[in-house]
């Protein structure tokens, strides 16, 4: 069993349990699907290699929500503000990949608490596909003005 | 438009897009095969939104990034998953139904080793020309 944490609390240098996930077809034509990107890139082997997964579908599933210890209570949203995104290798279908998050910052702004999170995903042959820095805060009533 | 050679102030726009419920579930309700899709959150539940102070469900900030990066493809190619960089801030609430338009200006060409590296503002507005996020991205072409 994951312990989980109140995101509001986590700390500086807090590691989230990380994610394992493998792409299949259908999962990735999920995402074509809510992009409206249907190129056929991302559906069959191009001159490009097999087919590939969507950009989309990695940013999505490495939104540290996605961590099985990432918690936050009723009526208490995570909201994203900024991303400083890398980009290192196109990821294939059929792959298992592996998403890393780290607390790497926190500051306030207006009032508001902010953390920033650091997200590696690596596919299962060691291969670096993204990093992310993910600037996140919190929708909650208190903070309606 | 991949490998082709832009100009500083060159300007980029791609396809609309509506938002709508489908969309907004089929992104951020979970894998289909998950028990109980789509899971309620505040991309996704009215009520969950409100409850968070919302006055809407907020689609995922995720979601036009996907917009932005199928842009960067578009006019870079594939290639761009292997070097191109983005700085977004999320600036705007995305509702149901919102109709978003990814764009991108070229700010500066630099020569990097035999290719060039581009620097945009890119930026997504929607239906009202409300700017939802704006940033920069990088690449080598």
């Amino acid at each position: 069993m994951v312990e989980k944490k109140d995101d509001r609390y986590v700390e500086v240098g807090y590691e989230y349990a990380p994610l394992e996930f493998v792409v299949t077809p259908e999962l990735n034509q999920q995402y074509l699907y809510s992009e409206e990107d249907f190129d056929r890139r991302y559906l069959e082997e191009t001159e490009a290699g097999p087919p590939m997964v969507h950009p989309a579908l990695l940013l999505n599933m490495s939104n540290n929500t996605r961590s099985p210890s990432f918690y936050l209570p009723p009526g208490v949203g995570g909201f994203h503000s900024r991303d400083e995104t890398f980009f290192y290798h196109p990821a294939r279908v059929g792959k298992k990949f592996k998403v890393t998050w780290k607390v790497v910052d926190e500051y306030e702004k207006r009032g508001r608490p902010y953390k920033v999170f650091e997200a590696k995903i690596v596919d299962q042959d060691g291969v670096e596909i993204m990093k992310r820095l993910i600037h996140a805060t919190f929708a909650e009533q208190k903070y309606v003005k | 438009m991949a490998n082709k050679e832009f100009k500083e102030g060159q300007e980029f726009a791609a396809k609309p897009k509506k938002v709508s419920w489908e969309r907004l579930w089929t992104f951020s309700g979970g894998p289909f095969a998950q028990t109980g899709w789509p899971k309620s959150n505040l991309h996704t539940d009215l009520e969950f939104a409100k409850k968070c102070g919302l006055p809407s469900v907020a689609a995922s900030g995720t979601q036009h990034q996907g917009h932005v990066v199928q842009l960067m493809i578009d006019l870079f190619g594939m290639e761009w998953l292997s070097h191109g960089t983005m700085d977004v801030k999320f600036i705007g609430v995305v509702d149901a139904g919102d109709m978003l338009t990814a764009r991108a200006v070229i700010k500066s060409v630099e020569a990097h080793n035999r290719a060039k590296k581009y620097t945009m503002d890119v930026w997504v507005d929607n239906q009202r020309g409300e700017k939802m996020l704006v940033g920069s991205t990088t690449a080598i072409a």
